[in-house]
């Protein structure tokens, strides 16, 4: 069953064509990686599965059904991580749970397993201020995950990470999604981190914003960041600049 | 640390008390300007007698033990003002800046008001309150309020996109959003608001309680300057300032405790 669907969709800002005859389908439980340079509109295909914008032409719909406003079904992890500044890292986790009117006796539990599994069990009252990047993100994660959400939407969440941190962070998502296998739209436009986490990556162009490859990414899971020298994703990568290079 | 916050309230005390030693010092006899104004040994000995002392049957004197009275006039009229600005003012402004139609409706109306000084109102509250407390609360209201207003419609205007839509995302209704996201965010502005608008509270009940009642440091200010009681009219100037001070100094602990994050994420910090 496809969890996301668009057919034919355009998005534009004015006289700007953000977004030109995209069609994309993601199936439960797939990973799917939007790989491009900025300004392509692959934020903008996120936004409008999130319910944040409006598209201008064309079909989508997520689980059968047209977006018309944002929901807790589609999680969304920022890509700065989006915190509430004046929340502690449990305030913030428990956010969405409180704002739904989940009883505590039902979120409780699961918020302290997520804030584990990211390895925050011992900030859970430290304020996002004083946490780093990366420790960041992870609140952001288990933010979106603690919804229980059909699918995860996230919008360059290790972009601005260091090297090592970016690392730590994509090697915790393979974990996670390994475990869990939600379905999950990522946007990036970091090639290594595309093929490393992705069952198919699009490749988009800019101006206009259109997918054009649709490659399946073979590598066996479970995958580590071991896959990051194996001679096959190599040959992804080869694969992948050759396309952007091609229609640059 | 606590020599630090020694340190800190001696460099504080140092010029009053130069500003005092000087003045001291400017007198004659207990008195300068040619016998206008008092010494501040004699505004002191005039303070202790308006705080402390108990009229006799033959005193004439009205400043006598009864301070703390003009003192809680003034102060309750600010508490009440303030607070109607406050109830009015935060919830008016968190909707202001929340909604476009809401700003395009009133904003323009608070815009051309606001420049009307308090001053101003007097005669149509006496008008229609007459010489009453309520008069006079009512134009600490009005002058607290501008302030709180726009400041609170500025914080709420500003608050950042992806904390509403990471609120939206997580199942966030209207309501929860101003009370969760908008509020909180525009928290800092809305102190800006409340300090500001608590200075012009204490200008307002001074003028009120000149023109407006028959009671507080504003009346007694006044009625001090008839009588020719320049001592007392000073410990009630000193008296104003003190209590706006203390006042102040209530809501920057209060803002303090409130906006730690904020706080960290300053540079002074």
């Amino acid at each position: 069953m496809s969890t996301i669907n668009f057919t034919q969709v355009a998005k534009t800002y004015g006289d700007v064509r953000a977004l030109d005859r995209v069609d994309l389908t993601v199936r439960e439980g797939e990973f799917v990686a939007l790989l491009g340079p900025s300004g392509c509109g692959k934020s903008t295909l996120l936004n409008l599965v999130a319910g944040f914008e409006k598209l201008s032409e064309g079909t989508m719909s997520f689980d059968g059904r047209p977006v018309t406003k944002p929901g807790p079904d589609r999680g969304v992890v920022f890509q700065e991580a989006a915190l509430l500044p004046w929340l502690s890292v449990w305030e913030n986790v428990v956010f969405g749970p409180k704002v739904q009117r989940i009883s505590r006796a039902e979120y409780e539990p699961r918020a302290t397993e997520i804030l584990r599994i990211v390895g925050l069990e011992n900030f859970h009252a430290a304020l996002p201020v004083q946490l780093s990047g990366g420790m960041r993100q992870r609140v952001g994660i288990a933010r979106a995950f603690v919804m229980q959400p059909r699918a995860l939407l996230m919008d360059e969440p290790f972009g601005a990470l260091d090297a090592q941190t970016r690392l730590s962070m994509q090697a915790l998502l393979l974990d996670v999604w390994q475990s869990l296998k939600t379905t999950v739209l990522f946007v990036t436009h970091d090639i290594d981190e595309a093929i490393l986490l992705a069952d198919r990556v699009c490749v988009m162009t800019a101006r206009p914003g259109r997918i054009t490859r649709d490659i399946p990414i073979t590598l066996p899971r479970p995958r580590t960041l071991d896959a990051l020298t194996s001679a096959e994703f190599t040959r992804f990568k080869a694969e992948i600049m050759a396309e952007m290079r091609g229609v640059h | 640390m606590l020599n630090a916050r020694w340190a800190k309230s001696g460099l504080a005390m140092l010029l009053p008390i130069v500003l005092i030693v000087l003045w001291q010092l400017a007198g004659h006899d207990g008195a300068l300007a040619g016998g206008a104004l008092p010494t501040p040994d004699r505004v002191w000995k005039a303070w202790l007698i308006w705080g402390f002392g108990t009229p006799g049957p033959m005193s004439l004197s009205p400043y006598i033990g009864n301070w703390i009275d003009a003192v809680a006039f003034s102060s309750f009229r600010v508490a009440k003002g303030f607070a109607m600005a406050i109830v009015v003012g935060i919830p008016l402004g968190i909707v202001l800046g929340w909604s476009k139609l809401a700003a395009a409706l009133v904003d323009p109306t608070i815009q051309w008001l606001r420049p009307i000084p308090i001053t101003a109102w007097l005669p149509i509250s006496i008008a229609i309150y007459g010489i009453s407390d309520f008069g006079a609360i009512f134009l600490i209201a009005i002058g607290a309020f501008y302030p709180i207003v726009v400041n609170t419609t500025q914080g709420a205007r500003d608050v950042d996109k992806t904390w509403i839509r990471a609120a939206l995302m997580m199942g966030a209704s209207k309501i929860d959003i101003l009370r969760r996201v908008v509020l909180p965010a525009a928290l800092p502005a809305v102190f800006t608001g409340l300090r500001i608008g608590l200075g012009i509270a204490w200008t307002a009940v001074i003028v009120a309680e000149i023109v407006a009642v028959k009671s507080g440091l504003g009346y007694v200010l006044w009625d001090a300057y008839y009588v020719g009681r320049m001592d007392i009219v000073i410990a009630d100037m000193v008296s104003i300032g003190l209590f706006g001070f203390m006042s102040d100094w209530a809501i920057v602990q209060l803002e303090f405790a409130l906006l730690r994050w904020r706080r960290l994420q300053s540079f002074n910090a």
